[in-house]
């Protein structure tokens, strides 16, 4: 008897025709973000003038939309005395623009150690108190409901505000507060899993205990904290954004959109609102980007 | 019933489709049956032929997105799939009644039971509240639950399984329909349970005149209630045949695959070809096991074990049989030590596992394996099945990358995959095929002992004739002793060559299968084989005269009784069996059972006086 024999017509389950509906969100979502991420590598070399160095012309507003094509093709041909303020410049003289597209370099990256360092610690964390559930793992869990229950925003700004104004410190402010939720979630799951036959399987097959739960029981747990981590990717943008706009976040001059929310916003009351409506609608819609891709991803691994 | 009466339900082309234009599949195609009064015909087909389909379709729905293409289905000369959706609501539930599987789903958690079987009542009949309630009483009596009048304000998580099934079958039964359709109803149930319970079913066919649709996975289901099987295979039926002759020479070769087994039982089976020798120092030796588990917040503990024996020589298969809470698979569990027992010792070969350091046990396992009852959750679903196969060689093995591969491709062989599937992930096989990696990943140390954790019980019937065929060649070649832990006692009398049975944590009756099978000498033992439903229609429950049953509910095992744990519920208890312990006693014949009454030989002859009379 052959294997294909013994095989005959398997008994799987009908194949359902594949659902053809694409997911629009998903698509507009992972464009963005793709589009953030590319100007973090490069935003400050293809931006038109130095995000930090000042120009002779100060607070001059974005060109009308008459204008515009009479630039765009004045500044192909090069026929331009001075590359065109595409989103005008604000009160110091800076080129809006060009500190528009540099500033996710400083937003992604901390919102990325940020997330990097909550999601590995959470998850070493959240692995160790859903496979040991002792007084110590029990003690763990109310401290991450102590640093759950503070508002994130203003325990951020406290952090900040007590360790000092640097990167490195809204780092680490972020990860600790962002941690707790990574705990939670991979703790459930690792809960879950790790009473799944092919757990008991490779424990019965002579594992010792760290390689089950490193090998089989955390690899099958990540899914949950990295779809949230999509989705706070974009809260930590806007965290730290939001830490600058009150004066706890990065120094000026560095080209951060908070920031430059925060120094144009004075202005607006003059009419001059170009400063820090930009950064503006940048911010918001990164922070859609990450969470629509959050969502189809949680999508997808809740559909299977 | 004569030839010229109409037919009930007459069923012709249906068709269904999931999809629109040429990417639709077509689960059933052409489906055509009839059905007449007081006849059950039951339907057997491959996971995934579509059964379930084809049951809901009958009342003329599909659950999205598949919708009914075409074909007829007239009931009692109306065709449903031609009436407005009013006619049919009115027909639903009061001519044709559904019970579908997994009961709990099927309830709503919110309302009371006795509420969701009055609501079913009276959408189709005059009745106020006051008379639903007591129509509900009256059902779930009917269906048979003790102490009706306080389960109708049950809410549904707080019933059993099996009592959850009894109320959604009351629920459909509350209109006395005509025709019903049930899907699998006993899939989950304990033997004694679903066996009650079809029995109802059967009585209230044969006296209400009834018709009765029974989707079941199971030979002996069909051969004890059905009056006609048929056969889905590829969406339409392929044998339609009554019960004897379906058993007795079946058509299609799927028939006669799946009844490949039985037949060779009936010729002789596995207990009568000697691959074990007689009189072989054991392999594996179980003394006085214990286990406990702790009750948390309470002094208390659950007895799961209780004073078992076993032994088990090389090359035999020792079936472990008894009912959910027996305490079986915990047997299994400590055997291998994935459960650290309470008391007792387990000897493997010249060695005692609970002495061993953890690093020595883990170099144990390669000799001793297990597989598990679910074999969609016992393979890593991340892994390819080659990394799952190249686990237990990487642990247990000094083999180079490629002798690995080989042997993992080897491995594949012999159990029937086809080694181009060695890069797939578990997901999307079938459950056989998952089972069969399983057994793969198990030998791949060469283990000569292996613990079988209900390895068939989610499997269609024809994967469990293919997973038989295979345990048994691999016994043969590898001279692998096993111990299989099953509360199918058919596939049991397939593979054991001695069986040994546990009610609460203990074993009652241990004996060739022969001896237990064939003149079972435990109360408990008689029980469970009288509930068993042979795959065999000229021994047909329904046609026995004795149908012992035992009284109540399984005791909870934390306050166990004094005396015979079985005594409250044993219909040849006295007295005396409440306060006296009993001892698991050799008789001559060389089983071993636990009851005073049998070993002193004043069951026996009770028995035989009753037998007579």
């Amino acid at each position: 008897m052959s294997a294909a024999d013994l095989m005959g017509p398997t008994d799987e389950a009908t194949t359902l025709p594949r659902r053809k509906k694409r997911d629009w969100l998903f698509g507009i979502g992972l464009t963005i973000v793709v589009v953030v991420v590319i100007l973090a590598a490069i935003g400050p070399w293809i931006a038109p003038y130095d995000p930090t160095a000042v120009t002779p012309r100060i607070v001059e507003p974005p060109p009308s939309l008459s204008e515009i094509p009479g630039l765009l093709w004045g500044s192909i041909t090069g026929t331009l005395e001075h590359p065109p303020h595409w989103m005008g410049t604000d009160a110091s003289g800076f080129d809006i623009f060009s500190r528009v597209i540099s500033a996710p370099r400083i937003d992604l990256s901390i919102a990325l150690a940020a997330n990097g360092l909550s999601l590995l610690v959470g998850v070493l964390l959240g692995l160790l108190a859903g496979y040991y559930r002792n007084v110590a793992t029990g003690l763990l869990m109310r401290v991450s409901d102590v640093l759950q229950s503070f508002p994130v925003f203003i325990s951020a700004m406290i952090l900040v505000a007590l360790a000092g104004r640097s990167t490195v410190n809204i780092i680490i402010a972020l990860a600790l507060l962002y941690t707790p939720i990574y705990i939670r979630l991979t703790r459930a799951e690792v809960m879950s899993q790790k009473v799944r036959g092919y757990v008991e399987a490779a424990r019965a097959m002579g594992n010792p205990e760290l390689t089950v739960a490193l090998r089989h029981v955390l690899p099958n747990s990540l899914a949950p904290a990295l779809i949230q981590a999509s989705v706070t990717i974009g809260f930590a943008i806007l965290l730290t954004a939001g830490l600058s706009f009150v004066g706890a976040g990065v120094r000026p001059p560095t080209p951060e959109w908070g920031l430059m929310i925060s120094t144009g916003a004075n202005q607006i009351i003059l009419g001059e609102w170009w400063p820090s409506v930009f950064p503006g609608i940048a911010i918001s819609l990164t922070v859609f980007g990450f969470a629509v891709l959050g969502n189809a991803l949680e999508r997808r691994y809740d559909g299977g | 019933m004569t030839a010229a009466e109409a037919p009930m339900l007459e069923v012709r082309d249906l068709s269904v489709a999931y999809g629109e234009g040429r990417d639709a599949v077509r689960p059933i195609d052409g489906l055509s049956f009839t059905l007449r009064q007081r006849e059950i015909v039951g339907l057997i087909g491959e996971a995934g032929s579509g059964k379930s389909t084809a049951a809901l379709a009958l009342m003329g729905l599909a659950r999205p997105p598949g919708h009914i293409v075409g074909g007829q289905v007239a009931f009692e000369g109306r065709d449903l799939l031609a009436m407005n959706d009013e006619a049919l609501r009115r027909i639903r539930g009061r001519d044709i009644g559904i019970i579908v599987q997994n009961p709990r789903g099927a309830l709503n958690p919110m309302l009371k039971v006795g509420r969701q079987i009055g609501n079913a009542y009276r959408a189709h009949n005059k009745a106020n509240r006051g008379d639903g309630k007591r129509r509900a009483i009256d059902m779930l009596r009917m269906v048979g639950i003790n102490d009706p009048e306080r389960r109708v304000d049950a809410y549904a998580h707080e019933l059993s399984g099996g009592m959850a099934q009894r109320a959604l079958i009351a629920m459909a039964l509350s209109s006395m329909p005509k025709l019903l359709i049930a899907d699998e109803p006993t899939s989950g149930l304990d033997v004694t349970i679903q066996a009650q319970f079809l029995d109802q079913m059967w009585q209230t066919v044969q006296e209400t005149g009834s018709a009765m649709f029974l989707v079941a996975q199971e030979l002996g289901i069909l051969a004890n209630y059905c009056d006609r099987v048929l056969v889905l295979q590829n969406g339409h039926i392929a044998e339609d045949a009554p019960v004897r002759q379906f058993f007795a020479a079946p058509q299609q070769p799927y028939s006669r695959e799946i009844l490949r087994l039985e037949q060779d039982t009936a010729e002789g089976g596995i207990s009568s070809s000697g691959t074990v020798k007689a009189g072989a120092e054991p392999l594996v030796r179980i003394t006085g096991l214990v286990k406990n588990f702790p009750i948390k917040g309470s002094s208390k503990v659950v007895q799961a074990v209780h004073d078992v024996d076993l032994a088990i020589a090389p090359g035999e298969t020792l079936g472990l049989v008894g009912e959910s809470g027996s305490g079986k698979t915990t047997v299994g569990r400590c055997l291998v030590h994935l459960t650290e027992p309470t008391e007792g010792e387990i000897r493997f070969g010249d060695q005692t596992l609970s002495g061993l350091s953890a690093a020595a046990l883990r170099q144990m396992r390669a000799k001793l394996q297990i597989v598990f009852q679910d074999p969609y959750d016992s393979l890593n679903p991340r892994w390819t099945i080659r990394r799952i196969l190249r686990e237990p060689l990487d642990l247990h093995t000094d083999l180079s990358r490629g002798e690995k591969g080989s042997r993992s491709r080897e491995l594949l062989e012999m159990v029937g995959v086809d080694p181009g599937l060695i890069d797939r992930r578990p997901q999307g096989l079938g459950a056989g095929m998952l089972q069969r990696l399983n057994i793969a990943r198990a030998i791949a140390t060469n283990p000569s002992f292996i613990v079988l954790d209900e390895p068939t019980s989610v499997l269609s019937p024809r994967a469990v004739v293919g997973l038989v065929d295979l345990l048994r060649r691999l016994q043969r070649d590898l001279g692998l002793s096993y111990l299989f832990i099953s509360h199918d006692l058919t596939t049991v009398r397939y593979l054991c060559h001695r069986v040994a049975v546990m009610y609460l944590g203990q074993i009652v009756e241990k004996g060739s299968v022969d001896q237990v099978f064939n003149e079972p000498k435990h109360p408990y033992s008689k029980a469970l084989l009288a509930a068993h439903l042979f795959p065999d229609p000229s021994q047909r429950r329904v046609d026995r005269p004795d149908r012992r049953e035992l009284q109540g509910e399984i005791p909870s095992p934390i306050d166990l009784p004094k005396g015979c744990y079985l005594a409250s519920r044993c219909p040849s208890a006295k007295p005396d069996c409440q306060a006296r312990p009993q001892e698991l006693t050799i008789l001559p014949d060389g089983r071993s059972i636990r009851c005073w009454r049998v070993a002193t030989g004043d069951l026996a002859d009770q028995e035989g006086l009753q037998h007579a009379v």
